[in-house]
Parts: C-alpha cells; structure tokens; sequence
C-alpha cells in the first residue's frame, strides 16, 4: 500500500493569544483504512490572463476519495487564478496561495477550472487519484 | 499588519519510485493587496445529530471576490464516516474520516450564494472548521 500523508499548520497573530492548527491525514482509497491512494498526476503550467482550462485533462474515477493540491507561483499581488467546479465559483488563489481539496469528478461535468487573472500565472498541481479514465488513442 | 500562514507537507516514500517530499507556506493575504488578512473566524466545532446537510460559511454574511481562505476537518475514525462539500450546491468532494481540506473561498453571491455546507455520511459526525477572513 502507498502511503501519502497531507499535513498542515495554521498560524497566526490575528487574536491575542498565538494560534495554530495542525492536521495530518494519510490519503486513503475511499471508505477504508487499509489501501491508500496510489496514482498521481503532476503537471507545472502558466496560463495567460483571460484564459480558462479545466485543470485535470483525464476524467479520475468518479465519487471516490481524490485530492487536490494547486499551488499558485506568482509573486505579483494582483495575479489569481479564479477556481470554479463546473461553472460554480469556488474561490480565487493569489500569487503564493496554495489550496488542498477532496475532489469526487461526481460527473463528467465536474472538472474544476481555472481562470487566470492579472497576469501570466504558474500554477502547479498534484492529484492524488485511485483511478482515472484514460483517453483512447 | 497580522501574519497569517498556511503550511502544507505532502510527503510518501512509497508513492513512486522516489521520495515525495513538497512543503509550502502562504502568508495569507487580501485581495490585490499584501496587507494580510483582516479576520479569524472559528476554530468551530460541530457535532450533527442526523445526516442533514448542514451550512458552515453562510456566502451573505462576507464580502464577496475577496480572498477569503476556508478550513475543513472530519474528526471521525471511522474510515467510511464521510462529509460530502458542497460550494454553492455543486459537490466539491468528500472528507473521509481524518481528511482536511484548505481552499480559497471568494463568498461569491451574483449568481448562487456561494455557501459552504458539510452532509455527514451517518448521525452524529463531528467537523472542525474555521474561515479566514479578507
């Protein structure tokens, strides 16, 4: 069994007291405790501003246990990249935001999208997977 | 200015044929802006007695295209106890028992509210969530 741990600490100074907030979870198959996730697929990008393209080419296998690490390189302020899963406004990842989710690809329209802004954006991404459906030549 | 971070290690020695080892950290900040984000809201705890789809981040309630940041916890142990995410009604993903989940979240109200709701696979789940407010 490959073994994939996602870990992450929260801090900060915003309170009168110092907060932080760790978690850490092995990225397992869906619904068990026994198998973990063991295929990925990692790409780097830079997607000029105005233009959208969903993230993940392949369609991973739908309502399974999926994640998603996205990882915006610029340094620049003013350049995000907007996230939307199937036409739904998600969220918007600035230059040196990163974002971690569960994805399910519940149906053929659930590709997530990004839309860069502002600029030139790098993007890195990692999904976690335990199956996708390749195309055939 | 208040410094806000998020850290993130993703790590296995078993994945591929070569150590994964990535660490990342973001300073939290506003939108078009370096001045760090404004608020905290949570760390929140919930315990729901059924398996009713519950909203965590009411859209309304914050300004909306902004650079908020969201953070999701299934405290379960038991490997099939599940939340199903939903943002605005479309299913994000599911966190299984121990799963977290970090994203951005613009509070976006043009179209549909852009609410946050967890669904608990069975009776009596308990979630951890807290918002980073731009």
């Amino acid at each position: 069994m490959a073994t994939t741990t996602a870990a992450v600490t929260l801090t900060s100074d915003l309170l009168s007291d110092a907060m932080s907030v760790t978690a850490s979870t092995t990225c397992m198959k869906a619904g068990t405790s026994a198998d973990g996730l063991d295929q990925l697929e990692y790409a780097v990008v830079e997607i000029a501003t105005g233009d959208e393209y969903d993230l993940i080419c392949t369609t991973p296998t739908a309502s399974k246990a999926s994640k998603l690490f996205v990882k915006n390189h610029s340094i620049d302020e003013t350049y995000y990249v907007a996230i939307t899963q199937n036409a739904q406004a998600i969220g918007r990842l600035y230059g040196g935001d990163w974002m971690f989710i569960p994805a399910d690809f519940h149906d053929a329209a659930a590709d997530i999208a990004i839309t860069s802004n502002g600029g030139t954006n790098k993007i890195e991404y990692t999904l976690f997977h335990e199956g996708t459906v390749l195309t055939t030549t | 200015m208040a410094t806000t971070t998020a850290t993130i290690t993703l790590s296995s020695t078993d994945l591929l044929s070569d150590e994964v080892a990535l660490t990342t950290t973001a300073t939290l900040t506003g939108h078009n802006t370096s001045t760090g984000v404004l608020a905290a809201i949570g760390l929140s705890r919930v315990t729901i007695s059924d398996t009713s789809e519950t909203t965590i981040f009411d859209a309304s309630a914050y300004t909306d295209d902004k650079a908020h940041k969201i953070y999701i916890k299934n405290t379960e142990t038991t490997a099939s106890y599940s939340f199903l995410v939903k943002v605005g009604g479309t299913e994000l993903g599911t966190l299984y028992a121990g799963d977290w989940m970090f994203a951005p979240w613009n509070a976006d109200t043009t179209g549909t509210d852009c609410d946050v709701t967890i669904t608990p696979s069975n009776s009596g789940m308990t979630a951890e969530y807290m918002a980073f407010i731009d």
